[in-house]
């Protein structure tokens, strides 16, 4: 029985931290911020610095202190630069976050949505966030090439263009649906 | 009455005289017809409360009958307590069409298979049954709108102040009775005399605060309910964007693995 009060215990502590938690967060939301705010600041702001990255973490730089003679130089000039690395990985998942925030926001405009895709979305989402936290670690630790964070970046720039091109569309859809309402023969509109 | 202690009938006295304000409050705001299912909720416990009084004074608090009375016209105020925390979930997800309809799927089931599990070897005496019943009622309860507040979370969807004190009082008294019951439970077991009357404490005072929690925001008229007007298009969009999004979160991940694959780092 005493197992049972522990279980139910944990159970309902688990459901009254997530209750506060869920009713705390959504103060935020409140405003109209769901269809004017996506595009500002979506996803390209730390992306875009993608060229000085690539040129910051060049292994030539490297190779030339070494060459040169400048070991301690060498080591200081790398630890700089993985900081800066670290710096840039946290902004890509701000960025990615970001980009999150507005499929929901296409999601939540939508007057029906699959519940496949919604949950392959979670699980991606939840498997990206895993192994992000691994290559944090790892670049951290200094056991991953920095490199390999310019892939990255393609990919969520990639992401980020053809977001914005679907919010841009909806928002014209939007400013349209608006003009027709506001309109004095409101008999030809059909909304859904 | 015999049988209740005095602080009992105390708190039960408060409590009927909490709701009677809160449903004055409704029908002084005019707020009863944004939420008639609430209401009558408030309403139904208030005539149970009256009617289970008169049960009580005829046959005795003790007796099998009021028991038996007592314990079937509660089904009465927990289906409208469903049908109340359905209406204002409906409230805050209607404007969004497709979280809704996933959002009362999601209802329907968390409610469905929690309530299943928790009654699970209640069947072997009767008493027993109720007891695991209503904890299992109230457990299924809570998960189905703590699931629901989590999607509208996720979908960032904004939530009133008052549909918040509505939906965050029906859960926090929701797990106060799961532990009461399961308290209650322990105690009678073990012999405890006074487990009845701790039960009922616990339970009556943990509705009066959520009911004084209710009549204080209730008094905000709540809002108009908004109409979104929405385009097929905004359809279109979502199943055209949807699956290629999930293909780049993919390829996301594909990448991340790369980073600490050793072929890859070359």
């Amino acid at each position: 029985m005493s197992l049972t009060l522990i279980a139910l215990g944990a159970t309902v502590a688990v459901l009254l931290a997530l209750l506060v938690w869920t009713l705390r967060g959504s103060e935020r939301y409140i405003g109209s911020r769901t269809v004017s705010k996506p595009l500002e600041g979506s996803g390209r702001t730390h992306v875009s610095f993608l060229p000085q990255m690539r040129q910051a973490l060049r292994s030539e730089d490297a190779e030339f202190l070494m060459r040169a003679g400048f070991s301690g130089l060498r080591n200081r000039v790398r630890r700089e630069r993985r900081r800066v690395a670290l710096l840039y990985l946290s902004a890509l998942r701000q960025d990615f976050e970001e980009l999150m925030r507005i499929s929901r926001i296409i999601a939540g405009l939508s007057p029906e949505i699959g519940v496949g895709q919604e949950l392959e979305r979670l699980r991606l989402r939840t498997s990206f966030l895993w192994r992000y936290r691994i290559v944090w670690m790892s670049l951290w630790a200094g056991l991953t090439p920095l490199p390999q964070i310019s892939n990255l970046s393609n990919l969520l720039s990639g992401y980020s263009v053809r977001l914005e091109e679907a919010m841009k569309e909806l928002g014209e859809r939007a400013a349209i649906v608006a003009e027709m309402v506001s309109s004095p023969d409101r008999r030809s509109i059909h909304p859904v | 009455m015999a049988g209740l202690t005095k602080y009992v009938q105390w708190v039960w006295g408060i409590s009927v005289a909490v709701q009677a304000a809160v449903c004055v409050v409704l029908f002084l705001r005019g707020n009863f017809r944004r939420v008639p299912f609430f209401t009558a909720y408030l309403m139904s416990n208030v005539c149970q409360a009256v009617a289970l009084y008169v049960v009580y004074y005829q046959f005795g608090y003790g007796s099998r009958t009021a028991a038996l009375i007592a314990w079937w016209s509660q089904c009465i105020p927990q289906l409208l307590r469903v049908l109340a925390i359905s209406e204002v979930l409906r409230l805050v997800l209607k404007p969004y069409r497709g979280i809704w309809g996933l959002g009362w799927r999601v209802l329907t089931f968390a409610f469905s298979v929690v309530f299943s599990v928790s009654l699970i070897g209640s069947w072997h005496e009767l008493s027993w049954a109720v007891l695991v019943a209503d904890r299992g009622f109230h457990l299924a309860f809570g998960v189905a709108v703590v699931a629901c507040l989590l999607l509208a979370h996720y979908y960032l969807i904004p939530i009133h102040p008052v549909y918040k004190a509505l939906l965050g009082g029906f859960c926090f008294y929701s797990c106060t009775v799961v532990l009461a019951n399961t308290i209650g439970g322990i105690l009678f077991l073990h012999g405890n005399a006074n487990f009845q009357m701790i039960w009922q404490l616990v339970t009556m005072g943990a509705f009066v605060a959520v009911l004084a929690v209710w009549a204080v925001t209730l008094r905000t008229p709540l809002p108009e309910p908004t109409q979104r007007e929405v385009s097929p298009e905004t359809a279109r969009t979502y199943w055209e964007m949807s699956p290629r999004i999930n293909e780049r979160l993919r390829l996301l991940n594909e990448q991340l693995d790369r980073f600490w694959k050793p072929e890859a780092t070359h």
